[in-house]
């Protein structure tokens, strides 16, 4: 077949591809020594640490959104319970002063015991506060969701350098 | 003709381990392991260039080009791709010789023939670099460099089907422009 032998020199040979094979084959390649100057260093491969650097700060990105994420949780869960637990100022007028003393004694003993624990007390924030801190951490899970997909894409391109290779193949 | 994806991996040679291991050679400090990447891969080169610039600059640029990939090596990520990476140079430097020079000395040059047999040569090979792109290239490292279709497509990391495609339309188009009815 006349078209593998164009394709890989295999079957029949075709007449016309021998005859440029013969002439053309005037002009191959001459093989001559390399001429690499002797001053040159030798080289050593320089290691990208791209990658490390990478994974570091997603790892650390990571772990920032993570802490605020628990800090708005934890206040979250904080604030609801001392809302339930304080009394409203028309519930505080009804009822005796007796009852408004037991009814702090729990959360005084809790206080207590939390620092006999060693743990520092919750701070308190202000609605106006536990919004902002909301936006901050909407904005640091962008941010960590931005740095995700970049560092993807930037690691498929590294890992994959063969996909640069284009295909060359032109209607003419 | 159907090529199926099995035909095509059979015929592509297994020729990237013997590069992987040249270039890490090289990258420890082995100067030779260079010199044997050179002589695989400097007739790639130079048809590359041939498709592209002058014959009398040819070979000046293979040894620039090679002394680049030297330098250069480190910047390698996918050892097995030193083929394509040092293809894709030469066709950039091909590019930055013509933006330097004038296209009308390079053919005058090129059409000067020490006998008939070359300046036949030299008259062919005009033809086929007045082809496109594409086709100019993989018919120059087959008629000229003497490849394979295989060993074109793994040396330069085209896939198999389009150096397929490539070298056949490549061939109609140069057999229309050569009048084949006349004779060489």
């Amino acid at each position: 077949m006349k078209e593998d032998y164009l394709w890989d020199k295999t079957g029949e040979p075709d007449p016309e591809i021998q005859q440029l094979e013969e002439i053309l084959g005037t002009l191959r390649y001459q093989p001559k020594p390399l001429e690499l100057p002797h001053d040159l260093p030798a080289l050593r491969q320089r290691r990208n640490h791209f990658p490390l650097v990478a994974i570091a700060a997603s790892v650390l990105l990571a772990l920032l959104a993570a802490g605020v994420w628990l800090r708005v949780r934890t206040q979250d869960e904080s604030q609801p319970k001392q809302a339930s637990a304080a009394p409203t100022p028309a519930a505080v007028d009804e009822q005796p002063t007796v009852a408004k003393k037991s009814a702090e004694e729990p959360t005084k003993q809790k206080i207590e015991q939390v620092r006999k624990r060693g743990l520092p007390p919750l701070p308190r924030y202000t609605k106006r506060e536990r919004e902002e801190a909301l936006a901050a951490k909407q904005q640091v899970m962008l941010a960590l969701r931005l740095a995700t997909e970049k560092l993807s894409l930037v690691h498929k391109k590294t890992q994959n350098p063969s996909n640069q290779i284009k295909n060359q193949h032109r209607a003419g | 003709m159907y090529v199926t994806a099995d035909m095509l991996l059979m015929e592509q040679p297994q020729e990237t381990a013997v590069e992987v291991t040249l270039v890490r050679a090289v990258l420890d400090g082995d100067r030779d392991g260079f010199a044997r990447l050179y002589d695989l891969y400097a007739p790639l080169v130079h048809g590359i260039l041939l498709a592209r610039v002058p014959r009398a600059e040819v070979d000046d640029l293979v040894q620039d080009i090679f002394l680049h990939a030297f330098k250069k090596l480190h910047t390698l990520r996918d050892a097995a791709a030193f083929g394509p990476w040092i293809a894709m140079i030469a066709r950039n430097r091909a590019v930055d010789f013509h933006r330097r020079s004038k296209e009308t000395v390079e053919i005058n040059d090129d059409l000067r023939g020490s006998d008939t047999h070359d300046s036949k040569a030299a008259e062919i090979l005009e033809l086929i670099r007045s082809l496109p792109e594409a086709y100019r290239e993989t018919l120059v490292l087959r008629l000229v460099e003497g490849m394979t279709g295989p060993e074109i497509a793994s040396r330069t990391g085209l896939t198999a089907a389009s150096v397929r495609v490539n070298l056949h339309r490549g061939m109609k188009l140069l057999r229309e422009r050569l009048g084949f009815m006349e004779g060489l």
